[in-house]
């Protein structure tokens, strides 16, 4: 135990020291306090801009079928298009196109009849939704028109045409919508920490037997306390840096939470209820532990820093599928299917399944209860298994043995 | 105190790497382990302290199965290698604390052997920015600095300069005579011989030699004699068929007898002229290649 305190100590050192460490860390906390502030900055700049921005805006021409209806047109179309100053006209088509050309204007709808009309434009984008706008003015000017036709005044086709409808929801189970967002980003969180830090027990402990400091570590503690202090330290670097990260992401929103309440997404995100947050705690670290255990079991094995890439190729492969599964069951909005469900008691899918489902899903308490003592007893074994890998691995240089030869050593010892 | 290794079977799979191993080794004495690349001298030393156990027969502390707890071992590995990247003193107080140290007495033993060994000035500096030589010397430290009864050196000359050399050389006398057990393990025969009160070699997982190295020598068979002289040819056409030029130019004439010594001495003293003539006591090196050679061990098999 005073073994296991010592290693923990000196590897925790190796994180909290790690200029790389610090540097990400601190990176992401600037690049989330941008995001953060950014609408309140924005806000600052637009305040003082919008007059010039007023006087900026692209000019559109329209050119009525028929001078009577040139202010109507006009009308409607300055309410359609807000972003454009639009100006009725009456020059011939030939004109027109110059002007576009020219640059005095950048496009013009030179209506031709009740329901046609020609568009211009200099260049057309990819995303020139001007004429689908233009299509509904037209649509609404003819509906209007009928509707005036027919005997009603201009206030009643108005009316007619601008009624809304207002509806309520009320949610009886989980809001899939709402939750989407925090727990697709838990989930990527999830992944992204146990691949990184992952690699990195697996790196720390190639290194250690590349430079040969193995040797004496191995005659001077227990396997079980080293691999434990190593994977223990890295899960706590890692719960620091997620916290630094998320931590820092919300005291920003909360500082600026006044600019952020017109985007549901955001706002939702950090709606997060504690009690999932719990959850989130608790598989996080398991699942964690149990990766990292795996990691750092295919790192003793390796004897060169080169190759840890290809060791560690199939614990990340059944990472990667785990997370597919989990991503797609997630953007599907199906979470509770069989697969799924399977996934939810199988200690190296159910970190991130289990999570999902609590999340977005609807689960019973015993069920996550049961997910979590499987996962629980699986990272104990998956840990003590590790730590005989690691004492059979650390010792043999040369080429990389066959897993199959690793385990019967590890069985006989 | 004495430790000791008795009847000690280990195999790595299908490949039998020790058999039947024993020897004793006497605190205040320095014990040498030789023997060729692979002969099972790490997995002796290796099971010695407690990295994996053997198949079979143990290892005895006075008689008793050793503790681990109580006894402690330092190791100064053949693969040497530290934290490259991490400062010195840092990895020598962790290293010290792993073996049972308090922080306080790590640190104040580090810093003894760092000014022992004349490295002070390098102690806040990193691993990778020192020479071998003076690297070499810092992993000593990791194998003396918590005060083991039971220290192994693997190699301790190997890239040492001759100051160097005689200054581990002095730190290990004193161990010695502080009456600690102290187990070499080295190709370098002239160390051993210089160092070492007894022996035990090791051919294929066996101890094919083991004991005092002055008995050992004592007790090799004294029918050869060595002569040393100007005028070699005249020797060497008339002992045509017993004499042979060693590397340094001496005859050495093997006598098919012991009992013969005397009087071809006396022969070749009346007949040659010849500066030297003596009866040829084996070096270790010679002994070694003898027990530990090929020949050796297929001879044995």
């Amino acid at each position: 135990m005073k073994q296991f305190a010592r290693i923990f100590n000196f590897e925790i050192k190796y994180y909290f020291k790690n200029k790389i460490f610090i540097g990400v860390t601190v990176f992401l906390v600037l690049l989330i306090a941008a995001v953060m502030f950014f609408p309140r900055i924005s806000e600052m700049f637009k305040n003082g801009d919008t007059q010039s921005e007023q006087a900026e805006r692209p000019v559109m021409l329209v050119k009525a079928q028929d001078s009577d209806s040139s202010d109507f047109s006009e009308q409607e179309f300055a309410a359609a298009f807000g972003g454009y100053e639009v100006k009725a006209t009456n020059e011939d088509t030939e004109t027109i196109k110059d002007k576009i050309a020219s640059g005095q204007a950048e496009c013009a709808f030179v209506i031709t009849g009740e329901t046609t009309y020609t568009y211009y434009a200099d260049n057309i984008s990819m995303y020139d939704t001007n004429t689908a706008v233009a299509d509904e003015v037209l649509q609404n000017i003819y509906r209007i028109n009928a509707m005036v036709q027919g005997g009603m005044t201009p206030e009643q086709a108005q009316s007619v045409m601008s009624v809304g409808i207002e509806g309520s929801v009320v949610n009886l189970g989980t809001d899939q919508m709402k939750n989407f967002f925090y727990t697709y980003i838990m989930i990527f969180a999830l992944y992204m920490v146990i691949l990184l830090y992952g690699q990195m027990v697996a790196t720390n402990v190639a290194t250690e037997k590349s430079s040969r400091a193995m040797e004496v570590l191995i005659t001077s503690a227990k396997p079980v306390s080293m691999m434990f202090g190593k994977v223990l330290a890295s899960c706590l670097a890692g719960l620091v840096q997620l916290t630094a990260v998320f931590g820092s992401a919300l005291l920003f929103f909360s500082l600026n939470r006044s600019y952020w309440e017109g985007n549901q997404i955001i706002a939702s995100i950090f709606d997060m209820p504690a009690t999932l947050f719990v959850y989130m705690l608790i598989f996080f670290i398991l699942g964690f532990l149990i990766y990292a255990f795996m990691f750092g079991a295919v790192g003793s094995t390796a004897s060169k820093l080169e190759d840890i890439n290809t060791s560690v190729m199939p614990i990340t492969m059944l990472f990667v599928v785990a997370f597919i599964v989990v991503m797609y069951s997630l953007s599907s909005g199906s979470v509770d299917t069989t697969l799924m469900k399977i996934c939810s008691y199988i200690p190296f899918t159910s970190p991130m399944a289990m999570f999902t489902r609590i999340a977005m899903g609807t689960v019973a308490w015993y069920e996550i209860l049961i997910s979590v003592a499987v996962l629980g007893a699986g990272a104990a074994v998956i840990g003590v298994i590790s730590a005989k890998i690691y004492r059979v691995g650390v010792l043999l240089y040369g080429t990389t043995p066959k897993i199959s030869s690793i385990l019967k050593a590890v069985w006989k010892a | 105190m004495v430790l000791e290794m008795e009847n000690i079977e280990k195999s790595f799979g299908d490949k039998q790497v020790l058999s039947g191993v024993s020897f004793k080794v006497y605190g205040g004495k320095a014990f040498g382990l030789l023997g060729r690349n692979g002969a099972g001298k790490t997995t002796s030393i290796r099971i010695l302290m407690d990295v994996f156990p053997a198949n079979s027969g143990r290892v005895l502390i006075d008689g008793e199965p050793i503790d681990y707890g109580k006894i402690k071992t330092g190791y100064l590995p053949e693969e040497r290698g530290l934290y490259p990247k991490k400062i010195i003193i840092d990895q020598l107080v962790y290293f010290a604390e792993l073996k049972g140290m308090n922080r306080r007495d790590a640190v104040k033993a580090v810093d003894y052997w760092l000014d022992a060994l004349q490295m002070t000035e390098y102690r806040n500096k990193r691993l990778d920015t020192l020479s071998k030589g003076n690297q070499q010397k810092i992993q000593l430290i990791t194998a003396l600095a918590h005060n083991p009864d039971i220290i192994i050196l693997d190699e301790p000359f190997s890239g040492l300069d001759p100051v160097n050399a005689m200054l581990l050389k002095e730190v290990v006398k004193r161990q010695i005579s502080d009456g600690k057990i102290v187990l070499f393990s080295s190709h370098q025969m002239n160390y051993i011989e210089e160092f070492c009160d007894s022996i035990a070699i090791l051919n294929g997982g066996r101890v094919v030699l083991c004991g005092e190295l002055h008995d050992i020598k004592r007790n090799y068979v004294r029918d050869r004699l060595v002569v040393r002289t100007a005028f070699p040819d005249r020797i060497k056409n008339d002992l045509n068929d017993i004499c042979r030029t060693a590397e340094n130019g001496d005859i050495i004439i093997k006598l098919s007898d012991a009992g013969e010594k005397q009087q071809m001495m006396k022969r070749i003293v009346e007949n040659y002229d010849i500066d030297e003539i003596k009866v040829f006591e084996p070096s270790l090196n010679d002994i070694f290649v003898e027990y530990a050679g090929d020949e050796a061990r297929e001879g044995k098999k």
